[in-house]
């Protein structure tokens, strides 16, 4: 699709049309999806009872803080091409060295963090090295790194909880900032600035697009793309073990079993924030405010659907539905804008 | 007897007006160049034609009846064959299996016949002397071969009306002759065959009549080419007559050189070249298709490793081992010849691909850049090119091919390239761009860029190299001093090539 419109008919000597940035707005995932949610939050708002009480804005804004992390592990991959199935694996390795840290070894909470983080970066590292190296697809690399993380971690671990952590980290979890605002979100939210700023304005972050969109393009244009895809999961790895590190803090301990089996419980939200938030599957585009409008959007679907007691297992069946539903809308739009020489 | 009529049509997409009341008539047994620059409107004629797109207003016809094509599979189902410029083969299925492609069985489940389908298939390779077993996977074909499969599938429709959208354009001249000859015979048969070309030597070699366009109109309307000359062509062309190409032969330059090769062998298989580029020395290296050129340039942008010899950068030997290594520490780039596919990253902004080379060498200490800093170094650049874009934010894929190569090329000059290789520079672009870029090059080479010139153009590479490397099967088969004098040079380069037949 990236080609198409190549061709198209410009008359010489004058300029080719342009989309207003008014008309890219609007045909953008984030206009739709932010209209999408004022208008589930205002219905359920006016609708269900207890949808805004503190508690329940506070406990969906938590949970979009955390889906949101996941989604941009996922897209900070997806910006490649590829993908990680390992995102869940890795958030709860990290989640779980997170715990040892602290309750075995009696490192400080200030401490443990940025060492847990730094574990997901290298397994993100592990990850993208034999991506690069074998030239295989990442998702049979990640498909075997997965069950290798996981493995090795339940092993290791016993599969048991660490559940006496220092007291600060439930602390945390638990926190109110501003009323009714959890600081999980808050840091998604830095999060997410840092990416926007990263993917702008950062050389790594525009060779990522580069390498994402055209790899032997970037190559031939001087850019190391092993190395950049590499730190490709890098990111990914670094973003999931701060996603794990934010699930431990809301439990206030580190449990195997965080993320399901092999850690798929994520798999669903993390590639669902990313695509309904208009990030490209082929690679080569990411939308940063996309991702945390689309996790917004699930968790006030789920939250709405839950208080209206629809069982849990509908809502995953409803959240496959919208994967579907996104993924199809993305391509309609593409075959939208190419036919219109947009893209 | 006129196969195919177009009358009036007209065709306007959201702001632009690509066709205005345009017409062309096509009569069997005559080949009909259809000319224009790019984005003047041949494409989009094409796709009206074959029903891809449909006409806001105006009639096409087919002997005499109007056709209104759905789809591409019904023009054929129609008789009306095409060969588009990019190929359409599935390169794991055979040579039988492709042409045959649409009727490989009636049912779904239907188990398909090889050996009729072999039989049918041969009928069609024999009528256009191409020589493979029908058997044979066509990715082990060559890419003139290819091209003659394409026209056999189109043909196998029984075809009355067949469409060549740039046939030749990755073919070498020996291939384009042979393609031509089949061409001549398909005519002679009765074939209405219509030729979309930017080489008018070939137009003129076998077309007998022409259809320009400019602006989306038509600037003549199947005209006869005998009554015409190529003066005339161009000036329909562009509009005004074409400018003299002719330059005088440039004095040699004894500078120390820039890249020196010697003996130098690489993985991708070139053994024992020797090659020496000047700063200022615009050297040229041509050869067939399949000779090691492009991956030559490949091999000293590191992209293959080097086995034997030497590679001197300045006098120092050097050994470079990725493209980030030649741009950044030896100030080398490289043009590629497919644009779209290497060249260029069509879904990002024209900034963003007319800056990827300098990113590095512009970002602050913590890595960060600002699109106006980029702006400022690539900016003067596209406007010495004289890029036509409404932004620099635009999406580089809606551009035209020559504004687009122009922004390939922008790029290696915002980066300040001391070596600059051009593969292919002029395919797939107009004229105007194509004379553009060949002033760019020498007035580069003016300003002391040492420039390696691949390509198959034989009149590009004897307007515009200083001497001319011929290369044959992945090694330097002797050298041509190049002074413009086009029969002569053109000889000795074909003469190094078929030494090899000789000897």
């Amino acid at each position: 699709m990236a080609h198409a419109g190549a061709d198209r008919p410009i008359p010489p000597g004058s300029a080719p049309r342009r989309m207003s940035s008014g008309m890219r707005l609007l045909l953008g995932n984030e206009f739709g999806l932010a209209v999408l949610i004022l208008l589930t939050a205002a219905t359920f708002a006016l609708t269900l009872d207890g949808f805004t009480s503190p508690f329940s804005v506070y406990t969906i804004g938590r949970q979009i803080g955390i889906d949101t992390m996941i989604g941009l592990a996922m897209m900070a991959v997806i910006v490649t091409g590829g993908l990680d199935l390992s995102v869940g694996a890795i958030g709860v390795c990290s989640a779980m060295l997170f715990g040892w840290l602290m309750q075995v070894m009696g490192v400080p909470v200030l401490v443990a963090v940025p060492l847990a983080v730094l574990f997901g970066a290298s397994l993100g590292f592990v990850n993208g090295f034999t991506v690069v190296m074998s030239g295989v697809h990442s998702f049979i690399i990640t498909l075997a790194s997965m069950s290798i993380f996981f493995g090795v971690m339940i092993f290791l671990t016993k599969a048991a909880a660490f559940n006496g952590l220092p007291p600060q980290v439930q602390a945390f979890g638990k926190m109110r900032v501003l009323p009714g605002i959890s600081p999980l979100l808050l840091i998604t939210v830095a999060v997410c600035a840092a990416l926007v700023v990263f993917y702008r304005y950062s050389t790594l972050g525009r060779q990522m697009l580069a390498a994402g969109a055209n790899a032997r393009a970037a190559e031939l244009s001087g850019i190391r793309t092993g190395r950049v895809i590499v730190a490709c999961h890098m990111l990914t790895g670094l973003l999931a073990a701060i996603a794990g590190l934010m699930v431990t803090a809301r439990t206030g301990a580190a449990v195997p079993s965080m993320a399901g089996q092999l850690g798929q419980d994520w798999l669903l939200p993390a590639f669902l924030a990313p695509v309904l938030g208009g990030t490209l599957l082929s690679g080569g585009r990411v939308s940063v405010i996309g991702t945390l409008l689309g996790a917004t959007f699930i968790n006030i679907m789920t939250s709405g659907l839950l208080l209206m007691r629809v069982g849990e297992f509908w809502i995953l069946a409803f959240l496959g539905m919208m994967l579907l539903i996104a993924v199809l809308a993305d391509r309609t739009r593409q075959i939208f804008l190419t036919s219109r020489g947009m893209i | 007897m006129t196969a195919l009529q177009v009358s009036h049509v007209s065709k306007s997409f959201p702001g632009v007006r690509a066709l205005h009341d345009v017409s062309m008539t096509m009569t069997a047994g005559s080949v009909h160049a259809l000319l224009g620059e790019n984005g003047a409107g041949k494409s989009t004629l094409i796709k009206i034609v074959t029903g891809i797109y449909k006409p806001d207003s105006g009639t096409v016809s087919m002997n005499g009846a109007t056709v209104r094509f759905a789809n591409p599979r019904q023009a054929a189902a129609g008789g009306l064959g095409v060969v588009h410029q990019e190929r359409n083969l599935v390169t794991r299925f055979s040579v039988g299996e492709n042409i045959l492609l649409d009727r490989l069985g009636n049912r779904a489940l239907s188990l398909v016949d090889y050996a009729s389908l072999h039989r049918e298939a041969e009928k069609w390779l024999k009528l256009l002397d191409l020589d493979v077993d029908p058997r044979t996977i066509v990715s082990r074909l060559s890419v003139a071969q290819m091209q003659l499969v394409e026209i056999g599938k189109a043909l196998s429709l029984q075809s009355r009306v067949l469409l060549l959208d740039e046939p030749t354009a990755s073919l070498t001249p020996n291939e384009s002759t042979v393609l031509f000859r089949i061409l001549r015979r398909l005519r002679d048969d009765g074939v209405a065959i219509g030729f979309v070309s930017h080489k008018l030597e070939e137009v003129f070699d076998i077309c007998d009549r022409v259809t320009v366009l400019r602006d989306g109109r038509n600037a003549c309307d199947s005209a006869d080419l005998s009554q015409l000359d190529r003066g005339d062509v161009v000036q329909m062309m562009i509009g005004r007559a074409e400018r003299i190409t002719t330059r005088a032969p440039r004095p040699r330059t004894d500078a120390a050189p820039y890249l020196e090769l010697r003996g130098y062998g690489s993985g991708a298989g070139h053994r024992d070249i020797n090659l020496t580029v000047r700063p200022g020395e615009i050297v040229g290296l041509y050869g067939l298709v399949g000779a090691g050129r492009s991956e030559l340039a490949r091999a000293i942008l590191g992209l293959s490793k080097q086995i034997a010899g030497e590679v001197r950068v300045l006098g120092r030997a050097v050994r470079i081992t990725s493209v980030a290594q030649a741009l950044h520490d030896h100030g080398i780039g490289y043009v590629s010849e497919d644009r779209k596919a290497e060249g260029l990253i069509l879904m990002h902004s024209v900034l963003a691909n007319g800056g990827i080379t300098i990113w590095r060498k512009l970002a602050n200490a913590l890595g960060l850049l600002r699109d106006t800093t980029i702006a400022a170094r690539v900016g003067p650049v596209l406007k010495r090119l004289e890029l036509k874009t409404p932004s620099v934010h635009q999406i580089i894929g809606n551009l035209s091919g020559g504004n687009q190569q122009k922004v390939s090329v922008a790029k290696w000059l915002a980066a300040g390239v001391r070596l600059l290789i051009i593969d292919e520079p002029s395919v797939g672009i107009d004229i105007k761009t194509k004379a553009y870029l060949h002033d760019l090059i020498h007035e580069l080479a003016e300003q002391g860029t040492a420039i390696l010139l691949i390509t198959s153009d034989m009149p590009e590479m004897i307007d515009v190299a200083d001497r001319i490397l011929v290369m044959d099967s992945y090694r330097i088969k002797g050298e041509v001093e190049n002074d413009r004098s086009y029969d002569p040079v053109s000889r000795a380069i074909m003469g190094l090539i078929h030494e090899r037949a000789a000897a």
